[in-house]
């Protein structure tokens, strides 16, 4: 009986970690199928060589781990896709663990911007775009200990380092045509 | 038994958490004619928390505000089917929730209402819920727009004046009556 019982739970076990479907698992399974494009961004993407840093500056950047990105994009012939994917997507971020901050958007193409954690002890931030014509965007910023003010300082800091843009290349054109 | 009572207990708990005072508008969510705009509470907490250095009494005058709101919610559209559907279901949200009418204007087909509901003084308003048809904003012709917290109208004119929100203009002049 008893060992018929720890069975149980080390299948449980193993069910839990194998089958838990995650966002995380959801890049991994897409980044070698066409139609999809993963990009992992270091936070070395923000060149602050040439940029003096304050204190708070450094503690915000020393916050940010990485980005990871993911776009689809729309076969025309195979519309069922997207909407299968963007369906998958969507129950991914169901999950109670992302917190919705704002979504907008109307049916066919919408933006949303989820949280991992807690407000001043933010783990992840998930921003998700879709528009049907062209495709959909993941974009997963991971970090520790990330709070509100890092925030904003982190996007200061972008505005005034020098960008590597070069590293964002493969979304240019995803981005280029929802700014249509 | 057991399970229906399971059930209701999972849909109280479901309502509960939307915020019952918007959950009619959810609806309208996700519909293909209608371009939906939702801040949540955690959003205006984090942005309340954003601790900036600056003098500029306006911008510290935003921040404060925002940590008075709960939710915004705005659904726009301008088609005629779910505009006569959002005219049904504000209606009927107004019978199941009475608020206060604090204004309603007639200018050049365009009919703007705004309701409120009062919080601990005249002045404070813990619900503002505005309808507007014939907007012509942006190609939508009609737009609901509810907002949820604890806040006095004088700070909600700005808000929406930032934010770029259908209604600013109606919203001040209620404001300053």
């Amino acid at each position: 009986m008893k060992n018929s019982s720890y069975f149980i739970l080390f299948i449980l076990l193993i069910w839990s970690c194998e089958n838990k479907p995650s966002l995380q698992n959801y890049f991994v399974k897409n980044s070698e199928s066409s139609n999809f494009v993963t990009v992992d961004v270091p936070n070395t993407i923000i060149n602050t060589s040439k940029t003096k840093m304050s204190l708070t500056d450094k503690a915000a950047l020393q916050s940010f781990e990485k980005m990871n990105i993911l776009t689809y994009q729309t076969d025309l012939s195979k519309i069922e896709n997207y909407e299968k994917e963007v369906a998958e997507v969507k129950t991914l971020l169901k999950d109670k663990t992302y917190q919705e901050l704002m979504k907008i958007g109307s049916g066919a193409s919408q933006a949303a911007v989820f949280f991992v954690g807690e407000e001043q002890n933010i783990d992840e931030f998930v921003f998700f775009a879709s528009k049907k014509e062209n495709g959909f965007a993941v974009v997963r910023v991971l970090g520790n200990n990330m709070n509100p003010t890092h925030v904003m300082n982190i996007l200061q800091l972008v505005q005034k380092s020098e960008f590597d843009a070069k590293q964002l290349e493969p979304l240019r054109e995803l981005l280029g045509n929802n700014s249509n | 038994m057991k399970k229906i009572l399971k059930k209701a207990l999972l849909m109280t708990l479901f309502v509960g958490s939307l915020g019952f005072a918007q959950s009619s508008f959810d609806k309208f969510e996700d519909k293909e004619d209608v371009t939906t705009v939702i801040v949540n509470k955690k959003m205006f907490e984090m942005m309340g928390k954003v601790k900036v250095e600056t003098k500029d009494a306006e911008t510290q005058q935003y921040l404060n505000l925002l940590k008075k709101l709960d939710n915004l919610k705005v659904f726009t559209t301008s088609n005629n089917k779910m505009a006569n559907e959002m005219k049904n279901t504000v209606s009927s949200y107004l019978k199941a929730n009475p608020l206060e009418e604090l204004m309603r204007v007639n200018n050049e087909g365009k009919n703007v209402k705004i309701y409120v509901k009062s919080g601990a003084n005249e002045n404070m308003v813990k619900e503002l819920l505005m309808f507007i048809e014939g907007a012509n904003i942006k190609e939508a012709s009609t737009v609901i727009l509810s907002l949820t917290g604890n806040f006095s109208l004088d700070e909600i004119s700005m808000l929406t004046d930032k934010m770029k929100l259908p209604g600013a203009d109606d919203l001040k002049k209620a404001s300053k009556k």
